[in-house]
């Protein structure tokens, strides 16, 4: 599955880039996260708890960051394993400053899902998908825009 | 029934008898394999990929075997050091029982995990971590043989280099290429592709065993869903090494098997190896998602087919070539000289002159299968493929369905009738099942009803399907599974209380064997049903067989059924003729009694006879009355039918409202009504799936779309019409009772009425073919693109 879209965030760019940087940070917008551990550099075990439909999955996931361009470009990839279930993430992302204070991102994904998770939740996995990509951009707008600014 | 004097009534052939097993079914009191308890019992569960497609790069089971419960894990590597990592078959490929270093499809077994209860045998499966590196997957069958096609199948590149599993092809190329061109100068020609798609025959007991290895005695005994028990004792022998007497495998009441349990699953195979692993009984179920993903699947035939005929819809040749999709290992289960099974009797009820058959197998990173869903090796591909081809052709040169259909039959006085393709039909009356089907329907009224609905704008369609079966495989010279010839068997022994016990060869999965096959000896004894016990699915006991599918139980054993009865018949009329002091050939036969010619008062019972058997024998024969049949059948059968779909279309919405279905069978002579309307009913209903609802489909990625009962859509009650049935009987002239078996043909004659229907509702919009199932969603696309959706 291939999703993109694109995210206009009331913040300047290297606020929103260092936010980026920090995977603490964005760990905790990540929808169901649970645990985070380092690896090594740019290498890191996370666990996150995953619901589709009736179905729900802990995945235990590898992540690397093995494109970073200062700053404006950024590549994540994840593989991790729930029993009897797969997922490989591609995540690719740009910032560009709209002005001094406002930031867009624009991004893309490739998720491969396997197994029991896909078979099951099949026909709810694009909803699924939206609904986490978009809880996951409203925590990072609510983190990063001054209170009050109610930009979407 | 007429007798000459006052015989007893038997309840023998053409009688409704209620079924005999139906008083423990209905009681609850059905033993299961899930119902077996043994002392010390394990159970099992098993560890399965989630990727369509994958390298295993390692197994860590430390984690699982510390899971509080669990007693032993067996991995791939477990079985590669016993010999056992890959198991025969039934096609001649070689099935890994868990992978060892790849696995080729979602679900494919990898580890076996036992514990002391099924609760901590699914935690520990759960705690096994497998190290997978992902490979590029085949979905598309038709990408399969692309020369950049990851070879799937590695394993084998010695003896088969690509994707390709066999090319076959049958039927005279030249003489059918020469009636094409023919036809393109002076004729007409019709095409179509077809997809015939993969379903899952679903049985509502999934499958399963329980292994139990006796240490002290060396036996094992083996509880299984199994359609063939003898054969997969023989199998576990040639496999396992263990002496075949020493292994019993035990069939016992099986819920449905429709083809699903005719194979051999890794499952079985582990549950093995973990008892004689463990010293303790290991019992293994699937859950439904297990069932649906990994065991057989059926059909998946990817068809182009061609009529060539004249102008007034005569047909003089049939073209077929067809892609058929194996999945990861070829598990077909088909007699081993017909790779595409019986495929061809793809000509069907109709007199082709010429006919070619082509079928290319490939692998794909799928489950294995391609097992006779309730259809005899692949019959329902072939009369879905001519059924649907007879209404292209209709179309084509402005005839009703069933014109072009009368036009084209085999006639009655053609039998025995030797089609293009080599078989030779026992024999058959089509004409008289159509007319009757269409006076049953009121056909031409539904005709003038369809025209004037037309013109209101209303969608109603009606379509024939006039199939022919082939079932009964033997002759043993042509089949055989695994090189075992398919005969089947009976032996029947008589009590000196004249009560009778009878084992077949065959086994039951719901048939009703255990009162057909009474009747049948009721009817060559003259004893009740209700004094003839009838027993099967138990190696130990049973005489051997090759079990039960393909519809041959009553052609086959049912058949050799008969033979035995007639043997003791044979030795009762020899003591009869002791007793009575007269010749044997003095002696008159009437249901359950031989008396003298001429002085019917003087004769003796069948029980009397059976007595004296025991008590008092003549000096020159054997105590005893007993006698054991193997048969061997001279041909197949072919039972056929017609049958008539009526259905209106939902504008809005573009559902199919089946209003009407009329089935015309015609099985030969009939055994037990009752049994077989049932037969018919059930059989009607798993037409009716894949024609609107079931496909097994597969996402891109491997994925299983269909793995559960919310995602695979089967018929129940609320979706199932009323069924209408009517029947005409034209005996087989081969089989000794001239039954043909019933079993399959509703199941292979009523899809494509189903889909005629829908395609005649929308002819006259230049609709000419829908791939099943017909969703309301493929029909809307229609009604959209053709501007009759009023949503």
């Amino acid at each position: 599955m291939d999703f993109s879209g694109s995210q206009t965030i009331a913040a300047p760019i290297d606020k929103v880039w260092a936010f980026l940087l920090d995977v603490n940070k964005v760990a905790e917008c990540a929808p169901g996260f649970q645990s985070l551990e380092v690896l090594g550099e740019e290498h890191w075990k996370a666990v996150v708890s995953v619901g589709i439909g009736a179905v729900k999955a802990k995945f235990t996931l590898d992540v690397t960051r093995p494109e970073m361009h200062e700053p404006d470009h950024m590549v994540v990839k994840a593989r991790g394993k729930a029993p009897g279930s797969a997922v490989e993430l591609s995540g690719d992302m740009h910032l560009t400053a709209v002005d001094s204070g406002q930031t867009r991102m624009d991004w893309e994904a490739k998720v491969i899902v396997s197994g029991t998770i896909a078979s099951v939740g099949a026909r709810l996995l694009q909803g699924t998908a939206e609904k986490l990509t978009g809880q996951f951009f409203a925590c990072l707008k609510a983190k990063l825009e001054p209170a009050g600014s109610s930009q979407s | 029934m007429t007798t000459t004097s006052a015989g007893p009534h038997v309840h023998g052939l053409g009688e409704p008898y209620k079924r005999k097993e139906d008083a423990r079914f209905i009681r609850g009191k059905g033993n299961y394999v899930d119902d077996i308890q043994l002392p010390g019992m394990l159970y099992a569960d098993i560890v399965r990929s989630p990727y369509a497609h994958a390298l295993i790069k390692g197994i860590d089971i430390s984690k699982a075997l510390q899971v509080p419960g669990v007693v032993a894990i067996i991995t791939g590597k477990d079985l590669e050091a016993a010999g056992l990592a890959w198991m025969p078959t039934l096609s001649g490929d070689t099935e890994a029982v868990l992978a060892v270093d790849r696995v080729l499809y979602q679900m494919q077994e990898v580890a076996f995990v036992v514990a002391e209860s099924r609760y901590a045998a699914a935690d520990g499966a759960a705690a096994v971590e497998v190290d997978y590196e992902p490979l590029p997957v085949v979905v598309d069958p038709r990408k399969a043989l692309a020369p950049d096609a990851p070879l799937l199948r590695p394993d084998k590149k010695d003896r088969q280099p690509t994707n390709q599993i066999y090319h076959w092809e049958t039927g005279d190329r030249a003489a059918t290429d020469a009636a094409f061109a023919e036809a393109e100068q002076n004729g007409v020609v019709v095409r179509q592709d077809m997809y015939v798609p993969r379903i899952h025959p679903a049985p509502i007991e999934t499958c399963g065993c329980v292994a139990d290895y006796n240490a002290a005695t060396g036996k094992l005994t083996v509880w299984m869903t199994s359609q063939a028990p003898h054969a997969h004792r023989t199998l576990f022998a040639i496999v396992s090494g263990l002496p075949e007497h020493r292994i019993r495998v035990i069939s016992p009441d099986v819920g449905g098997g429709f083809g699903n349990k005719v194979p051999i699953y890794p499952g079985y195979v582990c549950a093995v190896v973990a008892a004689l692993k463990t010293g303790r009984p290991v019992k293994w179920i699937e859950d439904r998602t297990e069932n649906l993903t990994s065991t057989g699947f059926a059909r998946d035939y990817h068809i182009h087919a061609e009529i060539a005929a004249d102008k007034e819809g005569t047909v003089k040749a049939l073209r077929v070539y067809t892609l058929a999709d194996h999945g990861a290992f070829d598990a077909a289960a088909q007699p081993t000289k017909f790779p595409a099974g019986l495929f061809h009797i793809c000509t069907g009820s109709y007199d082709f002159k010429h006919a070619h058959v082509a079928v290319d197998a490939v692998h794909t990173n799928k489950a294995p299968g391609g097992i006779a869903y309730r259809c005899s090796f692949r019959v329902t591909e072939a009369s879905y493929l001519i059924e649907r081809m007879m209404d292209t052709l209709a179309r084509e040169v402005g005839k009703d369905p069933a014109e072009i259909r009368l036009q084209n039959f085999i006639k009655p006085e053609a039998f025995p009738y030797r089609s293009a393709l080599g078989w030779t039909y026992d024999s058959g009356n089509y004409e008289r099942a159509l007319r009757l089907a269409m006076e049953k329907i009121g056909y031409e009224e539904l005709r003038r009803e369809q025209a004037e609905k037309r013109a209101r704008g209303e969608l109603m369609g009606i379509g024939i399907s006039s199939f022919t079966e082939i079932v009964g495989a033997g002759p043993g010279k042509h089949f055989d599974i695994a090189g075992i010839q398919m005969f089947d068997s009976c032996e029947i022994r008589v009590h000196p209380t004249g009560k009778v016990l009878a084992r077949i060869g065959v086994q039951t999965q719901g048939q009703g064997h255990e009162t057909t096959f009474a009747q049948i000896i009721a009817a060559e004894l003259g004893i009740s049903p209700d004094d003839v016990d009838v027993e099967h699915g138990d190696t130990d006991t049973a005489p051997y067989g090759l079990g039960t599918y393909a519809s041959r139980s009553t052609p086959v054993g049912g058949a050799a059924t008969a033979v035995a009865a007639r043997k003791i018949r044979d030795k009762a009329r020899k003591i009869a003729a002791y007793l009575l002091e007269v010749g044997e050939e003095d002696l008159e036969w009437e249901p359950g009694r031989f008396y003298v010619r001429g002085s019917p008062s003087k004769g003796k019972t069948i029980q009397e006879i059976a007595f004296a058997a025991y008590t008092n024998c003549p000096p020159y024969l054997e105590p005893g009355l007993e006698a054991v049949n193997y048969y061997d059948p001279p041909n197949l059968t072919y039972p056929f039918g017609s049958y008539i779909c009526v259905v209106d279309i939902d504008r809005g919405t573009g559902e199919v409202h089946i209003r009407r279905f009329l089935a015309v069978d015609d099985c030969g002579t009939v055994i037990n009504p009752m049994i077989v309307e049932g037969q018919i009913h059930g059989g009607l209903t798993q037409g009716l799936a894949p024609a609107l609802y079931e496909q097994l489909a597969y996402d891109e990625d491997g994925n299983v779309l269909g793995s559960n009962f919310q995602d695979y859509l089967i018929p129940t009650a609320m979706e199932t019409p009323r069924w209408e049935t009517a029947r005409t009987v034209t005996p087989s002239p081969h089989h000794p009772i001239g039954a043909k078996g019933v079993g399959e043909s509703p199941t292979v004659g009523a899809p494509q009425a189903i889909a005629n229907a829908v395609v005649d509702a929308l002819a006259h919009v230049g609709v000419r073919h829908i791939d099943i199932p017909i969703t309301p969603w493929k029909v809307w696309a229609i009604l959209k693109e053709k501007g009759l959706a009023t949503a």
